[in-house]
């Protein structure tokens, strides 16, 4: 049997490229490869189910890297003698968190180095939107293309007593985020976005962020940020929730509004879509073809332009109703059986030719 | 018209309404303008100087958390005897494992003394080069806010031809940066120069190949000798003389022998009237004039060093091939 392996330098069972490494294993035992999955930091979860990377065998005959930081186990990808495929998931740039987290700048600086290094060894690249696709082919990377990223829209129920809490208590408008707290997520700015809401709509309007803490002291700097605002009782960290807590949070909230500087993709924007959540977003980097059409796209993200579209999704029952249908729409597009298929149509071919 | 494109339509139209709503309360002061200046004034102030601040503490808690061994070894398994064997083995190594444990443990403090002294050296050092950094350069920050203000200066279009002829046959791609004219870049790519930019700039993203960081941190990521050309322009408006200088040395070091290089830069006089006398002054006479570029070029020993003033006499291109 031909085996076609994948190297992660960190596997866990609740973040995007974790969940698309284990998605990507799937899709490679359908087509009848041998597949399993190595890394060096496994989460205790899916130790049964992954392996160390020095198990990984030197006869396969691909070898796929999910490229998203730095790590030394890459040299051990590059070093193989078996077809090199890399899954590049973007690595944010040094210059948004390099001062923020000094152990991730470094991560984040290696990452880049051997990003640039692999252009000559890289049989083949395979990016989740063409924002990652541009930079690997300014690096000069011989054969690149762009396929979605693999993931589960969860129509697993809400839920219910995180539903209720939250309908409970809500008076304005619903704003949610989801996604790490680091300094490239923009958090900063979706509390001045929702206290300029508050101040100019007299909305008595509420931030809800999901996600864990990044670097500590940016999420101390947007706490100070959120008690030099008052906002203290009008912003929640949810923190890292269950599936089904975040379904009831897309369920529960007005409106998802992502003013990130730096994204990839953005999950959650699609996961917000397709619970029918109108999307507003700032238009940077990937965010642009990961909306592409299915929200409102912001070409600047000062206080006053976030807040008086927020006003404008929450008051104008017309622009909600088309945002959630085009939203919707959009969400089809990576739907698992949709994206697994075209994952398969091209690896095949690609691994055969090995 | 599908409904997609229907929807995209309506969507930019209501974009357009929003930003006009967002500028007329902006221009009628209809807005908590001191407080979102003071929020930003609070974000600014506590970024931190350096990765410095945060990185040498957070290895230190790594170490020490790291030291701390967890003797108690997972034990899940495919299969139940598995489990039981593990469980079992783990038992009976206890004893042996805590031992190991605990010198580990011991090693992990004294390790992690010498690094604390550090950690404070190394804080004080750059609180003193900060203060050192601040007198060099007491106008860093009125020149970024300037700068975020500026737009680029367009590139000649009658550059065009004489780049495409002088890059052609580059001994390897060539570097566009750090302003990506889209226009420029297709001209190039059609006249078969294998041409990539790299830009700060967010507006540029969109074009193919192109990739969004600063032109100094992208050249740091590059091997020597890996380029075959590049065209310099954008940064030669707006940088420092320190920047310019750097990125072209880091240019040159990045470049390999009879690569084709060359560089654009907007005229003082056309830059100085654009831009008034505030931004003048305040950008300490930049950017160099042609003359200087061809002082810089020969300098390195770069042959054929030419100079072309636009057909509007607003700017110069200068060409030239590395020895």
């Amino acid at each position: 049997m031909i085996s076609v392996h994948q190297l992660v330098p960190t596997i866990s069972p609740r973040d995007a490229v974790g969940n698309h490494t284990l998605a990507l294993r799937k899709v490679l035992r359908d087509l009848g490869f041998e597949s399993e999955i190595f890394s060096m930091f496994r989460h205790p979860d899916l130790m049964t189910e992954t392996h160390y990377v020095d198990r990984l065998p030197g006869d396969a005959a691909a070898v796929i890297y999910q490229m998203s930081i730095g790590s030394p186990i890459a040299e051990r990808w590059a070093r193989h003698p078996g077809k090199k495929i890399a899954n590049y998931h973007n690595i944010t740039p040094l210059s948004l968190i390099g001062k923020w987290d000094g152990l991730l700048a470094a991560e984040v600086q290696l990452g880049r180095d051997q990003m640039a290094r692999y252009a000559a060894i890289c049989d083949h690249a395979i990016c989740d939107s063409d924002f990652n696709k541009a930079e690997l082919d300014a690096l000069g990377y011989q054969s690149t293309e762009t396929l979605p990223v693999l993931f589960d829209i969860s129509d697993a129920n809400a839920d219910k007593s995180t539903l209720t809490r939250l309908r409970r208590s809500r008076h304005g408008t619903q704003v949610l985020f989801v996604g790490r707290i680091a300094p490239n997520k923009g958090h900063h700015d979706l509390v001045a976005a929702v206290r300029t809401l508050r101040d100019l709509y007299q909305d008595d309007a509420h931030l809800h962020i999901v996600g864990t803490d990044g670097p500590p002291g940016y999420r101390r700097v947007v706490d100070t940020i959120v008690a030099h605002a008052g906002m203290r009782d009008h912003v929640t960290f949810h923190g890292s929730v269950t599936q089904e807590e975040l379904v009831a949070h897309y369920q529960a909230a007005d409106v998802f509004c992502c003013l990130s500087d730096h994204e990839g993709f953005c999950v959650p924007i699609i996961e917000a879509m397709h619970h029918g959540l109108p999307v507003v977003a700032y238009d940077c980097t990937a965010i642009g073809a990961t909306v592409d059409g299915g929200g409102l796209l912001l070409r600047e993200k000062s206080p006053l332009t976030v807040a008086s579209a927020l006003h404008r999704v929450n008051k104008d029952e017309h622009l909600t109703g088309r945002l959630k249908r085009a939203g919707r729409r959009r969400a089809i597009d990576f739907n698992r059986p949709g994206t697994e298929a075209l994952f398969r149509d091209r690896l095949l071919p690609l691994i055969e030719s090995a | 018209m599908t409904d997609s494109q229907s929807d995209a339509r309506y969507f930019r139209s209501v974009v357009n309404e929003i930003e006009a709503e967002a500028q007329r309360r902006t221009a009628s002061g209809e807005y908590p303008r001191a407080l979102l200046r003071s929020l930003d004034e609070e974000f600014r102030r506590w970024i931190p100087d350096a990765s410095l601040e945060n990185g040498v503490e957070d290895t230190i808690r790594g170490i020490e958390a790291a030291a701390y061994l967890d003797v108690a070894v997972p034990v899940d398994s495919r299969n139940p005897l598995g489990r039981f064997v593990k469980w079992f083995v783990r038992r009976l190594t206890y004893f042996y494992h805590r031992h190991v444990a605990q010198q580990i443990t011991a090693l992990g403090i004294h390790v992690t003394r010498p690094l604390r002294l550090l950690n404070a050296s190394l804080r004080s050092l750059d609180r003193r080069l900060c203060e050192l950094e601040d007198r060099l350069d007491v106008g860093a920050t009125t020149r970024s806010e300037l700068l975020a203000g500026i737009a680029t200066f367009p590139i000649a279009t009658d550059f065009r031809e004489p780049l495409s002829g002088h890059l052609l046959g580059a001994p390897g791609r060539v570097l566009l940066g750090d302003h990506v004219d889209a226009d420029l870049l297709q001209f190039l790519r059609a006249g078969g120069v294998d041409v990539y930019g790299v830009t700060p700039s967010a507006g540029e993203h969109q074009i193919a190949d192109v990739r969004h960081e600063g032109l100094i941190e992208h050249l740091g990521h590059l091997e020597d000798e890996s380029l075959g050309g590049f065209v310099l322009c954008g940064l030669t408006d707006k940088a420092s003389l320190n920047e310019q200088l750097r990125a072209l040395r880091l240019l040159l070091l990045r470049s390999k022998p009879g690569s084709a290089v060359a560089v654009i830069v907007v005229h003082s006089e056309t830059w100085s009237t654009r831009l008034g006398p505030v931004a003048a002054d305040l950008f300490d006479g930049r950017p160099l004039h042609p003359e200087t570029w061809n002082h810089l070029l020969l300098r390195e020993h770069a042959v054929g060093v030419t100079a072309i003033e636009s057909l509007d006499g607003t700017s110069t291109l200068i060409t030239a091939t590395l020895p």
